[in-house]
């Protein structure tokens, strides 16, 4: 080997040591903060899940507040802890064996159940899509539902995120007639009149598939576990 | 040497990266439908080009001219990486709006190019002027197309209302071709503006 070759290769390792080691020390001087911004994200999606229509205060919204607060995502960070933990309660549920669940409930002051949510995730076409499914508390209508934490196309699969694609799922059924639905994201707009599907979004066939298959794999696993039970008290 | 000024003067606008090299059109498509996210990638982009030029620069006489694209490439890649990272620890809303666009600063045809055309050949002090020249340049682009694109499409600047309620909002410009237009426009603009343009 020619003196320039030891040195070409000196140099390559000594450059992949330095980059190597600088981004190992930003990453973790950055970690807790970045964990902390994460673990913040998931709760305002659990809540806007389980919360679609209220705010902090658990006041009624106008349309336009709803925007604000739930949809768009621009909610006041400071708030989410304390109102998470004092109305929001977490239950783990056994879905199959040695396989657990979580469960969110949202309480009223009176100590009701008004709302329930559960994570879902899966597939679309890049990237795992996460979710949180809100249901009424007759735990058949979906009561609100965010997409998050996904890598999909922006404009197209990153619709989902999006708030008129997720406005589209309220009020749409899970369960119908005792028995669960099978769920659907439509190509193009959904019909009006149906309960059980959802407008898709064009350009973005495999995302709404995953969404679609999803949903109702975890719908099922929760419903046989626990909803089923739920529903005949 | 050229002057100091020129440096950080012509990528403004005799030079701009953008409208006069035609560098960088993807990502300035890609995040200027709203000036808070246009805002914040030409601060990434800046930064970017900033430090990879003059770490380059400093490394330009050990580099060996063989493996001398893939060091760029080692370099500007870190770079990209922590500046994604901070993103992601401090401006988590703005980070998640710009998804793969900050790491896509990578391929940026105008940090490479930076590195290559000026960086490998002259000292630090110049290529940090150098970058931050064509950052500005870059980032007065962006800025301009993100303002022009969030009011007319949303009638809004930086969230704020700006357009009466009842402007209906256009959506041609909150989608990617309305970019293309108001490039497109901008380059015309400037052109005529400065009149260096090549005759055909």
């Amino acid at each position: 080997m020619q003196k320039d070759d030891i040195n070409t290769i000196k140099f390559a390792a000594i450059i992949c040591l330095v980059c190597s080691m600088a981004l190992a020390g930003v990453q973790g001087a950055l970690r807790s903060t970045q964990e902390r911004n994460k673990r913040i994200d998931e709760q305002i999606n659990v809540l806007k899940a389980l919360a679609p229509d209220f705010n902090p205060q658990g006041e009624a919204l106008s349309e336009q507040e709803q925007e604000k607060y739930f949809l768009v995502g621009d909610v006041p960070k400071d708030w989410i802890p304390v109102y998470f933990d004092e109305f929001v309660e977490q239950n783990e549920i056994e879905i199959a064996e040695a396989d657990t669940r979580i469960l969110y409930q949202l309480k009223n002051p009176a100590g009701e159940i008004v709302s329930y949510a559960f994570p879902a995730e899966g597939k679309g076409l890049w990237s795992t899509v996460h979710s949180y499914v809100g249901l009424e508390p007759d735990l058949a209508t979906i009561r609100g539902i965010t997409f998050f934490d996904h890598g999909e196309t922006p404009g197209l699969g990153g619709e989902a995120s999006k708030p008129w694609f997720q406005k589209n799922f309220r009020g749409k059924k899970l369960w119908d007639n005792g028995e669960p639905v099978r769920f659907e994201v439509a190509k193009g707009s959904a019909d009006p009149e149906t309960d059980y599907k959802v407008d898709g979004m064009s350009g973005a066939t495999i995302t709404g598939n995953g969404i679609q298959r999803f949903l109702n794999k975890t719908f099922r696993e929760y419903n046989s576990a626990v909803f089923k039970s739920k529903r005949a008290m | 040497m050229p002057a100091i000024n020129k440096i950080v003067l012509d990528p403004l606008s005799d030079n701009n990266p953008i409208t006069v090299q035609m560098l960088g059109i993807c990502s300035a498509l890609a995040v200027t439908a709203q000036l808070p996210t246009a805002f914040t990638m030409s601060l990434a982009v800046t930064a970017v080009l900033c430090g990879s030029n003059t770490i380059i620069s400093l490394l330009r006489h050990h580099i060996p001219d063989k493996i001398r694209m893939i060091v760029e490439m080692v370099v500007i890649a870190s770079l990209v990486i922590v500046v994604d990272q901070i993103l992601k620890a401090y401006a988590f809303e703005i980070s998640k709006q710009l998804s793969v666009f900050v790491g896509l600063i990578i391929t940026n045809c105008i940090v490479m190019g930076r590195a290559e055309a000026f960086a490998m050949s002259h000292p630090p002090k110049e290529a940090f002027l150098d970058g931050l020249g064509n950052g500005l340049g870059y980032s007065a682009i962006l800025i301009i197309v993100g303002f022009i694109r969030e009011l007319l499409g949303f009638g809004t600047l930086a969230g704020l209302k700006i357009l009466p309620e009842s402007y209906p909002g256009n959506g041609l410009m909150v989608i990617a071709p309305g970019a293309f237009v108001v490039i497109g426009l901008l380059i015309w603009l400037q052109r005529s503006i400065t009149k260096k343009y090549e005759e055909v």
